[in-house]
């Protein structure tokens, strides 16, 4: 841990250098300014409108969309399956960066909040085997299958770092944001079907399970465009 | 397709950096044993005593024989304490116009052979079936086995199977289950059917002692319990039935 902080440390102190070796004075005035921009990354695809409200402070509205499939990600120590898990976050967010050392315009700090209209992961699994019961072969329809659905659904506040500067100097720039979202607890439901029907009583130690998982990681390059 | 699963790895990487658990941790997979939807407990007894017969076999015959399994899916037919439940197969299904029947066939070393014909209706989904044999010569009139007392607050048991040797499943029996006041030595008498691991039962008394007993795959399972609350939560080792699945 103390040897990411360390790190963590030395590298924000790298960027600020370098940033400060770039920097322009006059480049700090955003007021007013406004920037259209294609954000990609851990939050998947999206898009934002920024408006110079200060010298120092821009904000911005925009819209992320993910959506994401993956295969076998989980298991059952003593269930031979298969899995797929999917997770669709999709969210409004507010942000406000914040450009706090004149010397250096393209380090910001960034804030803001963001609803999450929409943030499941559902977790699908099914027995990958032929399975029997006693001398009956059950079909997959009688073994069934469970749906673990886990709900971040509401606000997060989101706190940041962004490089280079929020409104390209000229028309293009390619800036950076690294975050976290802080989203809610989550809700949980499992939902079996056939001789798996019983596993709703398993909600409780699922939602023990995740209860942490809150912290949603933004890692997201930003093309943006001067209008 | 697999940038999206490349993409999906590094979220989900990122969203659990911060999280210790695995999200399927301790998560026991609950299984039920309802697989067969229609059933009949068939219990043997001596005619003239209420005892278990000693060496009694049980034979399945008739055109839905091959349809028809012990309760743990298996074709293995053995009377443990004098009880075995056969059930339909998913494959066979009766309906009102169609009941579907099998033969029993009940023999036992100087008892006269016995057949009965059980019918599985579609209205009916458990049945119990007693069968009484008696001794090759016998005139003795069969005994009345009188009806267990009932006492005015039910008590609910929820069983959990558990496997020592599946740490990750769970399941929830349904069985037929029996029952005798501890160290009463009396015969076990039927208490009710246990849907997905819950009974409801007037037959239990606050205060008392009882003996629960259900078979399942050829062996018999017991519980020891005081009943003193409305509701209990019993384990119950499923052995060899948790390597039915």
């Amino acid at each position: 841990m103390y040897k990411f902080l360390f790190l963590a440390s030395l590298f924000t102190v790298l960027v600020i250098n370098c940033v400060k070796a770039q920097t322009n004075p006059s480049d700090q005035l955003i007021l007013h300014q406004k920037s259209v921009k294609l954000n990609l990354g851990s939050q998947g695809i999206g898009g934002e409108f920024t408006y110079g409200i200060d010298k120092k402070v821009a904000l911005r509205l925009g819209l992320n969309v993910i959506p994401v499939n993956v295969n076998d990600a989980f298991d059952f120590a003593d269930f031979n399956s298969t899995s797929k898990a999917s997770a669709k976050f999709t969210n409004i967010h507010l942000l406000a960066d914040y450009t706090p050392f004149k010397s250096a315009s393209a380090f910001r700090l960034v804030g803001g909040v963001a609803y999450f209209v929409r943030a499941r992961g559902t977790m699908q699994v099914q027995p990958s085997d032929n399975y029997s019961y006693g001398d009956i072969v059950l079909t997959p329809d009688q073994v069934g299958y469970l749906n673990l659905d886990v709900d971040w659904k509401g606000i997060a506040p989101y706190a940041g770092i962004g490089l280079f500067k929020v409104i390209p100097k000229r028309r293009f720039n390619v800036n950076v944001d690294l975050g976290t979202y802080y989203l809610k607890q989550p809700d949980v439901k499992i939902v079996g079907t056939g001789i798996l029907k019983g596993n709703n009583k398993q909600e409780g130690q699922l939602h023990e399970n995740v209860k942490d998982y809150r912290w949603l990681p933004v890692i997201q390059l930003n093309f943006s465009y001067k209008l | 397709m697999k940038i999206y699963i490349k993409y999906s790895m590094v979220m989900l990487l990122l969203l659990s950096a911060f999280s210790c658990k695995k999200p399927t941790e301790n998560i026991k997979l609950v299984v039920d044993t309802d697989i067969l939807k229609y059933t009949a407990f068939i219990r043997v007894t001596d005619a003239a005593t209420g005892t278990i017969p000693a060496n009694a076999k049980i034979t399945i015959s008739g055109a839905a024989a091959d349809n028809i399994y012990e309760l743990s899916g298996k074709k293995n037919f053995n009377l443990v304490q004098g009880v075995v439940t056969i059930g339909l197969g998913p494959a066979l299904t009766p309906t009102a116009a169609n009941p579907v029947s099998c033969t029993a066939t009940i023999t036992a070393t100087g008892y006269t052979t016995v057949t009965k014909t059980i019918t599985f209706t579609a209205d009916k989904s458990q049945q119990v079936i007693n069968i009484q044999i008696a001794k090759a010569g016998s005139n003795t009139p069969p005994i009345v086995v009188p009806d267990p007392p009932v006492y005015p607050t039910p008590v609910v048991l929820t069983f959990t199977g558990t496997c020592s040797n599946r740490r990750d499943f769970e399941i929830r029996p349904s069985v037929y289950i029996m029952f005798r006041e501890t160290g009463s030595n009396l015969p076990y008498q039927y208490l009710g059917y246990m849907d997905k691991g819950v009974i409801t039962t007037t037959a239990l008394g606050q205060g008392k002692t009882y003996d629960v007993q259900t078979t399942f795959n050829g062996e018999d399972h017991k519980v020891t319990q005081k009943i003193e609350l409305p509701s209990y939560s019993l384990t119950l080792d499923m052995g060899n039935a948790c390597n039915n699945f």
